[in-house]
């Protein structure tokens, strides 16, 4: 019998009796589940026929999959281990006296394989029902004695307090009718996908598909939802190359087929908390080319890209993401399993300290870029500096005609990356507990100069100041704030901008009782930083303006700070 | 990996500014290129591949620098901004601009190729440097230089517009690297050519010269370029063809200065425009802010402000305690 964990991992579906009526106003996922078959023979022929067309030798590949693969599951030792090496160390046994018409078979067997265990699942009933329950089943975890309350009248949810919505989603709102969106958020929690999810749902923007970490199956909740709404599924131990050939692939035919999508450029979440600026763009590579192939077709259809930026005055998983960036490089770890998103106990701790905080998480909807990093309007028309339409198409023609390029596609993705990363700047919404930490962190590194940041993470307890100086500082370091949300450079959360010091001190500390752990000590009218690893985290959100942000005496502690940017 | 036909149609190649515009406009011409120079002046001929003279075609209307497939930007980096905002109302994905600027723009030490991005629609952009002087592009002389793009398309039009047997065009897609380079080795020559003027040797020059590459390295890493791209044709390359002679008025004007002269004087002996020295005070600025040290760009910065002189100079950089290389 399969474990329970495994079961957990396997793909809940619930049986179809009859065809689920489908509306012609319903958003395009509905179809996906009718185009799945079609989907992936498309996407394991292109797969195929790409390493053919580029000469690569099928042994070649079939070799190096089955090395890394083998490599994998010797150290994983799993359930997967035991289903799958043998096959793979027979591969490497026998490639090299299998006929090309073996080789072919095997290939195109791994591809598909692969295609699969990618592919998602569309159940518009699931979809349905998610979008009355999921907020208040989220919402319940808060306080659950309300919990049939919450099932009895679905949209009364906590929740929906504590997210709030922010920017420009009405532009979203009219590109998904012009073209393909790709939503890109910022990465910070795995609440993230959940906060988004609900953010399109109450914006009336229609579900996005999404690539999932395979460690993302391990809450079961958030399992049965990823199963049915979508996602697919990418594993992130599986190394080998060809597979990650079969994720640009899909992500590349499903855009081309017009579904929206969401990924999150910053890779995995930033375990600094700093603004993901280092963004791997793999995904976002493959919207110029589904663009280029649409017009080659002759039937261009626009993609757009819009930015959003998740800011959250508390974050679930906090303690293990610093911690593990805190590990010398090289022991950080690239896929963390056991956090505190895999344990319900800290969701319910994580909520209760944000049940009365309204607006504790904003998700905010950026200026839509087109692949090219140019703006577009709500007709999805693309615009040059002076707001002249331009056509983008023009991109991708050489010498008048157009052209698939892979290395100019890689050009203009890094451009785009560029665009992104601005983007997010500029849409940060900063919070009550970033602004707090960072004028204590400050003070931190201000009493300890030069040191390394291993050095002050020592220092608990030491560096603070009266009460009334920490009031002084952060209603100083707020206005200076404010001037820069006043030039554009970056956003502030609503209470933030209108509350006093002294509540944004005590929202700040009663936020982050979370934690279990004093992070900030207020006694005998002094205020000191007692974890230097939490309030490093928090506060480095604002890193970019650090010396903006600062006094003229403060310059050279907040010069340290700001020259911290990049490094996360 | 482009599909498609192999046969291409002929480039038309756009040439804004005709100081060393015209030495490329030549290059460009004498390949057999269909070539069209911005400028509002009348352009001596050029001596064509077969000796003959060649007239260059000139326009003073951006429009026509609209229809051109590649355009080489050759304007100070100053006017990059106005230019470009202009000239962007005619241009759009399409294009490719290629600049030959020795500079860097603002308090945030934009490249050229980030101020072009930001004026226009055209992303397809690349840095062309390198000791490209005017006599190979102009007389035909042997030569080399570097282009610096995220498009592989962009080194291949420059290599079509302007290379030949005797003009080798290389490449990297470090473009940071390569504009940082480009605009920062005059920096480095004026250091060079005031350490001659005060009376020092080739083994001063030479550790100058080692050391200041290595610090033009940091700069071009902290603006996103990589340290290696500084050791090539963008930096090395450049100081070491201006130090064997290829007279630059950046080492004209540190003689200068070191003999005596005010900036202003020495500015008007050189008697042309030096881009590269008024890019130091900006990058000591810039470093400042983002903890990092510069001890020469900081002396050259206090020389050219006239807040040190050539005995505090040496001082203050040989004083220094001595690190690894």
């Amino acid at each position: 019998l399969p474990s329970p964990k495994l079961l957990l991992r396997r793909r809940l579906q619930i049986p179809q009796f009859r065809k689920t009526p489908i509306s012609p106003d319903d958003p395009r996922i509905f179809d996906f589940n009718a185009e799945r078959e079609l989907i992936i023979g498309e996407v394991v022929s292109r797969v195929f026929h790409g390493y053919a067309e580029a000469g690569v030798a099928l042994d070649y590949i079939l070799n190096e999959t089955a090395h890394h693969e083998a490599r994998r599951l010797e150290s994983q030792k799993d359930e997967e281990t035991g289903a799958r090496l043998d096959g793979w160390q027979k591969i490497l046994r026998k490639v090299s006296k299998m006929s090309e018409a073996e080789r072919v078979e095997a290939l195109r067997g791994i591809i598909e394989r692969y295609t699969r265990d990618v592919a998602g699942n569309f159940d518009p009933r699931v979809y349905r029902f998610s979008k009355s329950i999921v907020p208040p089943f989220v919402g319940a975890t808060m306080r659950p004695r309300s919990l049939t309350k919450m099932i009895t009248e679905p949209g009364t949810a906590e929740l929906t307090r504590v997210l709030r919505s922010d920017g420009d989603p009405n532009l979203a709102r009219s590109l998904v009718q012009a073209g393909t969106v790709v939503f890109v958020p910022t990465h910070s929690s795995n609440l993230d996908s959940l906060a988004v999810g609900e953010q399109l749902v109450r914006e009336n923007l229609p579900p996005a598909v999404y690539g999932a970490g395979k460690n993302l199956f391990s809450n079961p909740i958030v399992s049965f939802f990823m199963h049915n709404l979508g996602a697919y599924r990418v594993d992130r131990r599986i190394r080998a190359p060809l597979y990650k050939q079969v994720l640009k692939t899909y992500a590349a035919v499903m855009l081309e087929r017009g579904y929206h999508m969401l990924f999150f450029p910053g890779g995995t979440r930033s375990r600094s908390n700093m603004i993901d600026s280092r963004l791997k763009l793999g995904l976002a590579g493959t919207a110029v080319e589904a663009y280029a192939r649409s017009l080659i077709r002759g039937r261009p259809r626009r993609i757009f890209f819009v930015p959003i930026t998740i800011n959250y005055e508390l974050v679930l998983e906090a303690e293990t993401l610093v911690a593990d960036f805190l590990k010398d490089q090289g022991k950080a770890r690239y896929i963390i399993e056991d956090d505190e998103f895999s344990r319900l106990d800290r969701w319910y701790s994580f909520f209760t300290s944000l049940a009365s905080h309204e607006g504790a998480c904003v998700v905010r909807f950026g200026e839509a870029l087109d692949p090219f990093g140019n703006p577009v309007d709500a007709a999805g028309r693309s615009l040059a500096p002076n707001g002249r339409e331009i056509d983008p198409a023009s991109y991708i023609l050489q010498r008048g005609q157009p052209r698939l390029d892979p290395r100019r596609d890689a050009g203009y993705t890094r451009e785009l990356g560029r665009r992104l990363a601005e983007s997010y700047r500029r849409e940060t919404v900063v919070m009550t507990t970033q602004l707090v930490a960072h004028v204590l962190f400050r003070r931190l590194v201000e009493v300890t100069p030069g040191q390394d940041l291993f050095a002050r993470m020592r220092r608990r307890g030491e560096a603070g100041y009266s009460r009334a100086q920490m009031l002084e500082q952060i209603g100083a370091t707020r206005d200076r704030l404010l001037r820069l949300v006043r030039e554009g450079e970056v956003q502030v959360s609503s209470t933030l901008r209108t509350e006093s010091p002294e509540q944004t001190l005590e929202r700040a500390m009663q936020a982050l009782k979370y934690h279990g752990r004093p992070v900030i000590n207020l006694e005998d009218g002094q205020v000191t930083a007692e974890d230097p690893a939490l309030l490093f985290y928090y506060q480095n959100r604002l890193v970019p303006w650090a010396d903006r942000l600062a006094a003229p005496e403060q310059m050279a502690a907040a010069r340290e700070i700001h020259a911290m940017e990049g490094s996360g | 990996m482009a599909d498609g036909s192999t046969t291409q149609p002929r480039m038309k190649i756009g040439v804004v500014g005709a100081g060393f515009g015209r030495g490329l406009a030549a290059a460009a011409a004498r390949t057999g290129n269909d070539v069209c120079v911005f400028t509002r002046r009348e352009l001596a001929p050029v001596e064509g591949a077969d000796g003959s003279p060649l007239t260059l075609s000139t326009t003073s209307n951006y429009d026509a620098v609209g229809g051109c497939d590649l355009v080489f930007l050759a304007v100070p980096s100053e006017y990059t901004q106005p230019v470009m905002r202009e000239l962007g109302e005619y241009l759009d994905g399409r294009h490719l601009v290629v600049h030959v600027s020795r500079g860097l723009v603002g308090d945030e030490l934009d490249t050229v190729c980030e101020v072009i991005k930001r004026e226009t629609s055209v992303r397809r952009v690349g840095a062309l440097a390198g000791p490209l002087a005017s006599s190979v592009l102009v007389d035909g002389n042997p030569g080399g230089a570097i282009v610096g793009t995220d498009f592989p398309e962009v080194a291949e039009a420059v290599r079509e517009a302007i290379g030949s047997e005797r003009l080798r065009i290389y490449e990297t897609d470090d473009r940071v690297g390569v504009e940082v380079g480009s605009a920062l080795t005059g920096m480095l020559l004026f250091a060079l050519g005031y350490a001659q003027g005060i009376g020092f040797g080739p083994s001063t020059v030479g550790v100058l010269a080692s050391r200041g590459v290595s610090e033009v390295a940091r700069i071009a890493e902290l603006l996103g370029g990589r340290d290696e791209t500084l050791s090539g044709l963008a930096c090395l390359g450049d100081l070491v063809s201006a130090v064997a002679g290829d007279a630059r008025p950046e080492m004209e004007l540190g003689r200068s200065m070191a003999q005596g002269l005010s900036r202003e004087d020495a500015l008007a002996k050189v008697g042309t425009h030096v881009e590269s020295t008024a890019v130091a005070k900006r990058i000591c600025r810039y470093a400042e802010r983002m903890n990092v040290e510069l001890p020469i760009t900081n002396a050259i910065t206090r020389v050219l402000e006239g807040q040190l002189s050539s005995a505090e100079a040496v001082k203050q950089l040989m004083g220094r305690r001595v690190n690894r290389e």
